[in-house]
């Protein structure tokens, strides 16, 4: 009887592992399966015509990549900053704590809402219109936890003996943060800009109304009314009205490129996460 | 010099939060001034008609987030018991990648899935029940579901992994079987744990956007009249967020009562999401 419900519950929780793979590995599975027949050469060199039927999707992939560029460049002396500031200049424990829960609260932030922040700040108030770097800010700001979180758990790990050699050997704290601990984690900063680019480039909610429209954009000259387009909100637009049968093949394309792009991010984090869990698990 | 440096950078990071809460408390200053909670017990929307009541929205983020709680988390939470408790070390740490690999699918990408896949099978199931389109509030809760298995697979079996594997020992040791370990020594020291996996994927799915925005039907006003009839999730509906997605949002701006009411929304989720994330984390460091 106990032998039999052993097995039931092992079945059974098998059985849900299957599932949950099943259910999102058949997902990944259609988009290749439909995708695949619009990936061409011409498919990443063309721009748009025909109202996305027709064409390739080369401005959105460079929209996509200016966008992500700025993120980057605007978040990632944040994250250091931060990490720091939680690391090293606070000294009092509630306040470390407190900038902790901070970061955990505003990763778990909608993003929706930082596009409507953008919206006012940049696009209205600044007077900037749909603008490029409204949308890089905005981004940076979204994947600003996450880029400090996985830098500030590497600084962490860094143990604490090479800290104290630093200080035996007459360091002060400036100079133990660049020749130590940025010395040492600067894997961290990285693998932390990857999964925040990840999740950026796959965005749609915080640059719809701040930074990208779905045609008619090259590459920006200026900051004031110079939006881009993007790989997410082409395919959110194309996703809302388009049956035409070579519009699909297309957005199946486009929906694949974005994947193909989130997934080479994420998995070019991997290598030092894997380290870090194996290191944490000894 | 770093000192400096880095103080301003955090400063003006942590300032451009503050003032992104603060531009919504202040924005919707005037809608909670002119309807106070009114504004979110009111069942009718009709901006022309300058009637703001957030009811029905409320209505459809909880409606939609719950119903992916509840698909999601018990096939999720299997899952991560199968990975942390069954499997070996090499097979978990692949397994565990994979899922945070599939944990990063953007959700426009689920959204298209939704429409061309998800829309129709909905449509064609329920029949019987005479839906209207294949956009409803179920659909967006199934979606939804889909969407956060990974997270919700990935998060749990973090927390299962944070019992000492002692305790496990131990417990093996003692002569019970593998299920019985799993029952009474790991669910319930992990429950802690479990429950903050789950409000930190409440506070995901509440604050989804883009995916539900594409197939929950964006109908306003959609309040059931009886709670207890399965038919009202079988109707399009409205979600906080996808509100907030649409095009009203760049109509609001301009019309200072339209545009509060707006933003008292983004207020609501962001109250909403920050209270689930933030009791989320609590319970987690707690946990660990």
């Amino acid at each position: 009887m106990r032998k039999a419900k052993d097995l039931l519950l092992g079945t059974l929780l098998g059985a849900c592992l299957l599932a949950t793979l099943a259910i999102v590995g058949g997902l990944v599975f259609a988009i290749v399966h439909r995708g695949w027949p619009a990936i061409s050469v011409s498919f990443f060199t063309e721009q748009i015509r025909l109202v996305g039927a027709d064409g390739g999707i080369f401005w959105n992939l460079i929209g996509t990549g200016i966008l992500l560029v700025t993120a980057l460049l605007a978040s990632a002396p944040c994250a250091v900053s931060l990490a720091l500031l939680e690391r090293v200049w606070l000294r009092s424990p509630q306040l470390r704590r407190l900038l902790r829960l901070a970061l955990y609260t505003i990763n778990g932030l909608p993003s929706i809402v930082f596009g409507i922040f953008g919206f006012i700040v940049f696009v209205q108030w600044c007077g900037w219109g749909k603008s490029w770097l409204a949308g890089g800010l905005v981004l940076a700001m979204s994947m600003l936890p996450t880029v400090t979180i996985v830098l500030l758990e590497r600084i962490a790990a860094i143990p604490t003996r090479y800290v104290e050699a630093a200080a035996a050997l007459g360091l002060n704290r400036t100079q133990i943060v660049w020749a130590v601990l940025m010395r040492q984690s600067w894997g961290g900063l990285i693998s932390g800009s990857l999964l925040g680019l990840a999740r950026a480039a796959g965005e749609t909610a915080p640059i719809m109304f701040t930074a990208t429209i779905f045609a008619g954009a090259t590459f920006p000259r200026a900051v004031v009314e110079s939006p881009v387009l993007t790989l997410s909100y082409h395919i959110f637009i194309l996703a809302q009205d388009s049956f035409a049968p070579a519009v699909g093949t297309k957005l199946w394309g486009a929906a694949l490129v974005l994947l193909g792009l989130v997934f080479s991010f994420t998995l070019a984090a991997l290598p030092a996460r894997l380290r870090q869990h194996e290191e944490s698990n000894v | 010099m770093t000192r400096a440096l880095s103080w301003i950078l955090s400063l003006t990071a942590l300032a451009s939060l503050v003032l992104l809460v603060g531009v919504f408390t202040w924005q919707s200053s005037v809608i909670w001034q002119r309807d106070g909670i009114a504004y979110v017990t009111g069942h009718s929307w009709f901006y022309r008609q300058q009637q703001f009541g957030a009811f029905s929205l409320l209505y459809g983020s909880i409606v939609v987030s719950s119903m992916a709680l509840l698909l999601a988390g018990p096939l999720g939470l299997g899952a991560a018991l199968f990975i942390a408790e069954y499997l070996p070390q090499k097979t978990r740490l692949v397994l565990k990648s994979l899922i945070e690999l599939l944990a990063g699918i953007p959700s426009v990408v689920y959204g298209l899935l939704g429409i061309l896949l998800l829309r129709g099978w909905v449509y064609e199931t329920f029949e019987r029940f005479e839906p209207l389109s294949g956009d409803t509030l179920l659909t967006a809760g199934i979606l939804l579901a889909i969407m956060l298995l990974p997270t919700v697979v990935s998060l749990s079996e973090d927390a299962l992994r944070a019992v000492p594997a002692s305790q496990r020992r131990a417990a093996r040791a003692l002569g019970l079987t593998r299920a019985e370990t799993i029952w009474s020594v790991c669910l319930p020291q992990a429950r802690r744990g479990i429950t903050s996996a789950f409000l930190l994927a409440l506070g995901r799915s509440l604050g989804e956007t883009v995916a539900i925005f594409l197939v929950v039907g964006r109908q306003d006003n959609n309040v059931p009249h009886s709670w207890l009839s399965p038919a009202p999730l079988l109707q399009a509906g409205q979600t906080l967020t996808s509100k907030l997605g649409g095009a009203e949002t760049n109509i609001a701006y301009g019309d200072p009562l339209h545009w509060s009411a707006i933003m008292g929304l983004g207020l609501i989720l962001l109250i909403l999401t920050g209270a689930a994330t933030l009791l989320g984390t609590v319970r987690r460091e707690r946990n660990a």
